[in-house]
This record gives C-alpha cells, structure tokens and sequence, in this order.
C-alpha cells in the first residue's frame, strides 16, 4: 500500500469491479487482487471501500452472489455480473470515454 | 426498477438482519484467511501473516459498519435502534415517563375527544353509497313565495336576510316536475318531517318520529331494506294501500328486532299502516343529527292529520328535494335546466308563487353541505371548544418541553460520551426525537381511551340537553385515527424539538471533561433555565386566556340563571300531551283537558294544575300579527300569543296586576277573553284604560279578543331576550302542556302523573314530562356545554401550568443546593432563602398573567355570541382569572421553596 497508490477517482470504483468480475465468477479477494492486475497495481482497492460497493452493487441489481468452495477449500462469498450489470458496463464505459477524451483536449489545449 | 430492487433488498435486510450480518462476518474472515494464506505462501509466519492481513484490512469492524451504512434499510434500521434504546431510557425512569405521558394523554385525549364530535357533527359523510352525487335544491329570491304554508324541518337552513330568502322547502307538484328529468338524474326524491306520530299497535302508544319520504327515497339514496322490502314508486300511487317502513334502530329498540314485524298493522296517529320492512342498518341518517323511526309514503300526510302536508296544494312548500346526478351530467348543467323546469311550475302556475322581480333561482347544491342539520347549531361552540383543546395541548406541551429540558441536565454526561465515541449530532438529535414522540404516541394512547369514554359523555350530554334529541355518532373512524396519530407526532416534535436541538448542540468534550456537580454550575445552565422559564410563562398565559374564557361563560351561565323570570319556575312540573294524534277532536278536547287537570290536582303533593298551549321558556313561540281597537296606526303589529287553560295565572305565580284571570267560562266558549301583559300595553295602549279594548287578527272571522285583565311581564321564549307584547287567550284546540305546582322537587311525581294520564285515556301518549328549570336548562345548552367545558379544560390548563411552575422552582432548588448551603453558612436567613425562590417564581407568574390577560382581551372577543349579561372585556373577570392563578401558583411556588429552606449547610456543602 504505497504512497504511490492514486485515490480511486468517483465512480470509477463500480467500472472497475464489473470490469474485474468480468465473465466469471469471483470472491472478494479475487476482484481485489484483479482489480490490481488489470490497472497494473495502480489501484489498490481497500475492503473498507469494495465490500460496501459490492453489497450496494448486489442491491442495485448489477451483481449476483452465491456462497461457494475457493480454490483452498474454504467458504467464499461469488460475485457474477447480471445482464443489468453488463449494461452498466457499457453506459459507464460510455460516460467514462466522454470524460477521459475531454480531459485529455483539455490537457493539450 | 432499480429503487424498487433497493426496497425489496432493505425489507429483506431488516427481516434477515441475523443472517445477513452472519454472511457479512464470513465474508469478511474469508478475506482476512485467504490474505493470511497469501502471506504464508510468500514466506511469513502464520502469525506474522495475519498480523499483517489485519493491518491492510483495517479492522473488521470498520469494514462490515462501512458496508451496513451503505446498505439499503439502513435508516429504518437505525429507527428502530432508536426506539429499543429510548424503551430502555424510559423504562429507567418510570415516574418521569408516567407524568409525561398522562400529561399528553389529558392533551391528546381533550383534542380528540372535541375532534370526535367535530367528525360527527361537520365531517362525516352522509352514510349511503356515492353521497357525493346527491345535491339538495335550494331555491332563492328577494322575499318569500306566495303561499298557503311554508314548513322546514330543519334539514337545509332557512336563510332570511333584508332583500334575500333561501330554503329548500317546495310544493309537492314542484318535485314531480323535477323528478320527471331523467335526462339529468338518475334518481329524485321528496321528503318532509320528522312528525310526531302517535304510534299504536305496539303495547302502550308512543311517540314515533315519522318521515315522510316519497316511494323513490330509499332508490335515490341506495339504501338497500334489511327486513322486507323499501318504499316502491308505487305506494306513493293515489289509492295505494298505506304502508310504512322501519328504522333499522328503531325496529332494535321498539320491537326487539323481530322477524315477524313485516306484515304486522300498526297505528299511526289514528290510521292504519301495514309495515312492509326494515331499512338498512347502516342507513342512520341523511341530515346530520336527524333520525327517523317511521317512514311513511308521502301522500300519506292527510291521513296522519299533518295540516303541512298536502301534496294536491300548489301553494304548500314543504317538502325537501334531493336528487341523485345521472353519471356524466356535470351539477352546473343540471343546475341550469332543473332551474327552467323550476320557474317553469313556480312562475307559470295559476297563482304565481312570484313576480318576475325577485328574481327567484334555483340551486343545485351538495347533500353533503346543503343538508346542514344541527351542524349549524353545534358548529360554532365546536370550532370554540377545537380552539380551546388546542390551547389545552399547547400547555401540555409547554411543560412536557419544561420536564424534557429539565431532565436532559442529568443526561448531558450520557450524550456528551456518545457525541465523543462518534455519534453525529443528527443522530443525536434524532434519537432524542425518537424518544419524545415514543412519549407522545404512548400519551396518544392512553388518551384516545379517555377521548372515547369523554366524547361519549359530551354526545350524551349534548342528546340529552338539546333542544330535541340529537343522535350523534362517537364511534372512532379513519379521520379520528389519522387525527390523533397526526396531533400525536406533531407534539411529539413540538415539545421534543428544543431539548433535541439543544441535547445536539453540546460541546462534547468540555462537557465530559466536567464533574458531575461541575456541569450543573455552568453557566450554559443560566441559559436553559431561561429557556425552562419561557415555557413555564407560555403555559400561565395560555391558562390565563383559558381562565378568562371559562370565567366569561359561568358569569353569563349566572347572570342568565338570575334573570327574573316574571313567573316562579321552581317546583313546576311540565307534561306535554296531544290528544289530536289520537283521534280527538275540537269539542272532546275540551272535555279532556278539564278532566285531566282535575285528576292531576288531587295528586298528593301537587297544589295546582293548568295548560297551554306550549310551555313558557321552552324554545316554543307563536307569533300573530293583529290590530289592536283604537289605534291610530293602521298597521297590525306583532304580539307574542299563549292559549291558556284556567287558573294558569295562578299555578305560573303570574301575578296580575289589574282585571281578572282567565276562567273555565272563558275557555268553555264565552265571549272571547283574552290577558295581556304590561308590554303589551306600554307598546301599544299607552296612556290608556286597556280593560275593554278588544285586538285580533286583520282578517274576516278571526277572533277579536275582549282585553279582561293585565298581567306582570314574564319572559315567554327565552330568557336572553327582552319582554315582548304578549297576549294570552283561552286555549280550547289541539295539544297542550300541563303544567303542575308541586309542594316540593316535582321529579318524583313524573310516574304518576303518566299513570294518571294513561287511566284517563291509554290512547293519549305522553310526549314528554319535563320540569320547569329542565326546560330552562335545555335553553341554555350552549352556554351549560361551553361554561362547563372551558371550566373544565381551564382547570386542567391550570393544573399543567402550575405542575410546570412546581417543577421549574423544584430543579432550581435542585440545581442550587450547594449554592444555598454556601449562602446559609455564610449567615443567609432562611427568609432570605425563600424569598430568593419565591421571587423567581412570581416574576414567571407576572410575566406570564400580563401575556395572558393580553391575550385573553385579544381572544375573548370569539365568545361575544354566547355572553350575556357581561363585556367580553370585564375587568372583574380578567381581574378574577389572574387573581386565582397568583394564589394557585404561588402555592405550587411555596412548596419547592420551603424545601430550599429546608436544606442543611452541612450536608449540602459535603455532598460532593
């Protein structure tokens, strides 16, 4: 948990985790440990901040869970992204191109 | 979409919290493990491993409460937090809850009881299906209709004003006319009553309050028959068979529900009805405070004998319209051509009814409003009594506020550790909120059990008392319901607000850094007792008001009780017969009466008996226009008429002043006689000899009375008014009132003089046996009602305001203890000590008497209609109202002031 580690701008937070859960099915650690992998360690989600999104997440119908065996035997909370999850993608996909192109004009203006 | 998958997901959270948290902790732990597992792999220890786990996680704790605030219910959640946690506060203090939620349930409890009565009397709706399709017509003009008769019956108000009548009473042919529109109704009836029927057939005869409907009544309301069948177009036909239907309530009471009723015969007033049914039970009225126990086809009103109701006469106006609208006629469409159809009979019959310049219109208005009942009556000391509960409940809150401030000194340490452990100061806040209104329902409560056994009471009261027997539904409803949790919630607020705001607004840490006998010297303590103080001077002032109007009432209650009479109205015994309803005509009558009075005067304890046509001040007038021989004035003028019997001056004590009474000579058939009163005279005969004169109607063959004799003024319609001419002449036609002189209270004798009644002839129903000062009584219903209700609402105002002064003095003593224990030491006298306390308890009693009688002289004003006799700003009263609250306040000041005086140096100094 470096100095480095950038502050999770607002809202990116939900792209990343259904981004990170993907097609698959994962646990908490697992979507953590992704998350770091696929930004090249630039994020580090803390648990403070995941296990919250993933609950409200749930409740809003993007994410599904089930309680499941991980890879060493132990009980583990799943994730699995919804329809109305993938759709999610796509909108705050969507938002965040219009953002990332206006701040790059912005920047070179 | 997304919301309602949120509420599912809250609602489900709530319901599963145990499970939900348990998945939660597992999730968590396997987080914690499988981190722990990647530090082993890397080379860590194992407890090295979880040490550092732990570390990136953060704290469990953390976490999961991070997770729990972002889920969906979580408010709800902490609600009920709130209420288990202020449960357990109020528990702990038992004696503090028990005062605070009596002293609401006495608010509450006055504000839904007055509210009750107010549902039943202004807001109820009319008990049938849709009533907001049926309107009432009312018609309108610059005088009065041509006319043979014009009857109301209290269902739609009669307005008069200069160069303006409206009623809603119209000739019979008028209704067939209008009933004739189907294209704008669906359904129109006529009714008219209630009569009083002499009703035989049934055991001994009663009176029975009779309607009389048209065969569409019960179609156009949809009241469906409960025994039986209803009233059919066809009963109303010419030559019908004369049938009747029954009150569902009064088919209970008169003939204990039987099934066999249909088809039995009764007899109405002489005649013979076949009962065909009984009418719904839900069916309880259609105006306000009206019942009916008999209905009866319209056209049956000749053979009752009702002289009001013809319906062949194009001229009688008395029966009541109402329609039902045909589903897609809007009223204002209706209204215009039920208007033409109006004029139409009305102004091209054979004798017009007006001329075209008073302009006369009809009106279509909602049953709901336009069939106003007693709701006219009762509406305004209702509105008075709803302001005055108000008054009562702001008290009530004043010094619920008072005990809540009081009490959040002892718990400032308690917040001040939740405020430092975390607590948001909106958290804070509203779990103080929570716990007042928790206070405030449990007050609602309790409250609503007093407000239905008083709202029962005041119906009785009022159906007992009025002027006719009123049916007044207390059964609590929706709006009742609503109204009490709605009152309930905003006083739970009002007197939960300031001691929230100001529980929330603590400096956390400099309170908790304080002792606990620091923190009650602060001077933050000044500042709360001000505020204390402040509502202890809102509850004297609101009493004061209170007092004032309730002492405005029991004056005008005396001085009306005071007034002279003319006539002695103690130990007068008043039974009202009609012997007409049963059959009797002109010549038996006579015989009758003179029978009666003789029977009635050997009965033990009963000086003297006579009767009249209608008892004095008993809310009976009949008015005739006459001319009196030589005046100049060509005018007739109105004198106030009474038919008397013999020896009526002389059981009344009305002393005559000049001639001689009225005789069995008189009333036998004599030459006409007649007795006038010193009004009479002054008025219309000044300066002149009136033994001799003879007066009467203008009119051919109207009686011309022979004036015999003078009598002393007396008060005939009610005792407010001044003495207007009267007259008195032999009675020798229709019903009368017996009046008995008794040696002692006359109430005892009421059984034999039924007996006496019913051995002379079982056929002739007593319609009512009242005493004198009964019948005064009833007069005076509003003032009785209002004087005894603010009276009693005052007293309670009184008793919180002086509760809330006690409790104010008691907590400075309290607060102080150390303060006097120094101060007496250091040589205070215990003088010194009380006046110290009294001082501060009799500037809140000025401060809060000079607001208060400011108030009252603003507000008293809304009385102006109920006093008599009294200035809505008598000084005597104001000075009273105030006088009385120094000497009950200044007690509730002695008591935790002796207390202070009381204290030991010593021991307060040591009790650190």
């Amino acid at each position: 948990m470096g100095q480095s580690q950038t502050n999770l701008l607002q809202g990116t937070l939900d792209l990343l985790i259904l981004k990170a859960v993907g097609d698959g099915e994962m646990h908490g650690l697992g979507i953590s440990r992704r998350i770091e992998q696929i930004t090249q360690g630039t994020f580090q989600v803390k648990p403070g901040s995941l296990f919250p999104a993933l609950h409200r997440m749930e409740e809003a119908g993007w994410l599904t869970s089930f309680w499941g065996e991980s890879e060493n035997n132990r009980r583990a909370k799943y994730y699995r992204r919804t329809k109305a999850g993938e759709r999610q993608v796509g909108v705050e996909t969507k938002q965040w191109t219009t953002i990332a192109e206006a701040m790059a004009s912005a920047l070179k203006a | 979409m997304r919301s309602l998958l949120r509420i599912i997901a809250g609602v489900r959270n709530l319901f599963h919290m145990r499970q939900v948290e348990g998945d939660l902790d597992a999730e968590v732990r396997a987080y914690v493990d499988g981190v722990t597992e990647e530090r082993i792999a890397a080379g860590m220890t194992p407890e090295a491993a979880r040490r550092s786990a732990l570390a990136e996680i953060g704290g469990t704790e953390s976490v999961k409460q991070a997770v729990r605030d972002g889920r969906a219910g979580t408010a709800l959640g902490t609600i009920w937090q709130d209420v288990r946690f202020a449960l357990r506060i109020l528990r702990k203090a038992p004696g503090f809850t028990a005062v605070v939620v009596l002293t609401l349930a006495l608010g509450i409890g006055a504000n839904t009881a007055i509210f009750t009565l107010v549902n039943a009397v202004l807001l109820q709706t009319i008990p049938v299906s849709h009533p907001e399709e049926l309107v009432v017509m009312r018609w309108s003009a610059h005088k009065e209709p041509e006319s043979t008769g014009m009857s109301s019956f209290g269902d739609c108000t009669m307005r008069r004003s200069s160069g303006n009548r409206s009623a809603c009473s119209m000739p019979y042919p008028v209704y067939r006319a209008l009933a004739g529109r189907r294209d704008l109704f669906a359904d129109v009836t006529a009714f008219a009553g209630t009569a009083d029927l002499n009703l035989a057939g049934n055991g001994q005869a009663s009176i029975a309050q009779g309607e009389l409907v048209s065969g569409t009544y019960f179609d156009t309301l949809g009241v469906p028959a409960a025994l039986g069948r209803t009233l059919e177009t066809a009963d109303e036909q010419k030559g019908a068979d004369a049938v009747a239907v029954l009150d569902y309530g009064y088919w209970q009471r008169a003939f204990g529900g039987a099934q066999g009723v249909v088809g039995r015969t009764i007899r109405l007033n002489n005649a013979a009805f076949t009962i065909v049914g009984v009418a719904d039970r839900r069916f309880t009225r259609l105006t306000p405070g009206k019942t009916a126990d008999v209905y009866v086809p319209v056209n049956q009103a000749k053979a009752l004998g009702l002289r009001w109701g013809d319906a062949d006469d194009a001229q009688a106006w008395w029966v009541t319209v109402v329609a039902r609208l045909k589903s897609g006629v809007k009223r204002s469409e209706a209204e215009a051509a039920a208007n033409v159809a109006f004029l139409n009979e009305t102004m091209h019959a054979q004798k017009p009814a007006w001329k075209d310049a008073d302009d006369p219109r009809l009106t279509l208005v909602p049953a709901q409003e336009g069939l106003s009942g007693f709701r006219r009556a009762l509406g305004e000391p209702l509105r008075l009594l709803m302001a005055a509960v108000g008054i009562v409940l702001l008290i009530a809150c004043a010094n619920v506020a008072g005990l809540l401030l009081a009490r959040s000194a002892s718990r400032e340490r308690e917040l001040a550790v939740r405020l430092a452990l975390g607590a948001t100061r909106r958290r804070v806040m509203k779990q103080l909120l929570t716990e007042s209104v928790l206070l405030s329902l449990a007050g609602a409560a309790v409250g609503t059990l007093l407000a239905y056994a008083g709202a029962t009471a005041l119906a009785a009261f009022a159906s007992t008392n009025g002027d006719r027997p009123l049916q007044i539904e207390v059964a609590p409803d929706l709006h009742v319901l609503l109204f009490t949790i709605a009152v309930a919630l905003a006083t739970g607020i009002g007197f939960g607000l300031a001691p929230a705001i100001r529980g929330a607004r603590m400096r956390s840490a400099a309170e908790m850094s304080r002792g606990t006998t620091e923190a009650q010297n602060v001077p933050v303590g000044r500042q709360r007792l001000g505020m204390g103080s402040t509502l202890v001077v809102l509850q004297v002032a609101l009493s004061i008001v209170m007092l004032t109007g309730a002492g405005l009432l029991l004056r005008t209650l005396g001085n009306l009780r005071s007034v002279d009479a003319g006539f002695d109205t103690r130990n007068v015994l008043l039974v009202w017969i009609n012997p007409e309803l049963a059959g009797y005509d002109k010549t038996h009558v006579q015989g009758l009466y003179e029978n009666l009075q003789q029977r009635l005067s050997s009965l033990p304890g009963v000086k003297s008996v006579s009767y009249s046509s209608t008892a004095l001040l008993n809310g009976g007038l009949w008015t005739e226009g006459v001319k009196v021989e030589g005046q100049t004035n060509k005018q007739s003028v109105d004198s106030q008429m009474l038919r008397v019997g013999p020896r009526y001056f002389e059981t009344m004590r009305l002393p005559l002043v000049r001639g001689r009474s009225l005789g069995v000579a008189d009333v036998r058939g004599g030459p006409p006689a007649a007795i006038v009163n010193e009004a009479f005279v002054r008025k219309f005969l000044e300066g002149r000899d009136p033994i001799g004169l003879r007066f009467g109607p203008d009119e051919k063959g109207a009686p011309q009375w022979t004036i015999v004799g003078v009598a002393k003024d007396a008060k005939y319609s009610s005792l407010e008014e001044e003495v207007a001419p009267t007259a008195y002449v032999p009675l020798n036609t229709g019903g009368a009132t017996f009046a008995l002189r008794t040696n002692g209270p006359p109430a005892g004798l009421v059984a034999a003089v039924r007996k006496t009644v019913q051995e002379v002839d079982d056929n002739v129903p007593v319609m009512q046996v009242r005493t004198q000062s009964e019948a005064i009584d009833r007069q005076l219903f509003n003032q009785r009602l209002m004087a005894r209700l603010l009276g009693g609402f005052a007293s309670l105002g009184l008793g919180l305001a002086c509760i809330g002064l006690y409790g104010l003095l008691s907590y400075e003593v309290a607060r102080r203890t150390r303060e006097i224990g120094v101060r007496t030491a250091l040589g205070a006298q215990r003088s010194d000590v009380l006046a110290m306390f009294l001082r501060r308890g009799l500037i809140v009693v000025l401060v809060g008497s000079v607001a208060g009688v400011g108030a009252a002289a603003g507000l008293t004003r809304v009385l102006q209609s109920l006093l008599f006799g009294v200035q809505v700003l008598d000084p005597l009263t104001f000075l009273g109202a105030a006088m009385l609250f120094a000497v009950v306040g200044l007690a509730a000041c002695l008591l935790p002031a002796s207390r202070a005086v009381r204290v030991d140096p010593a021991e307060a100094l040591r009790c650190e």
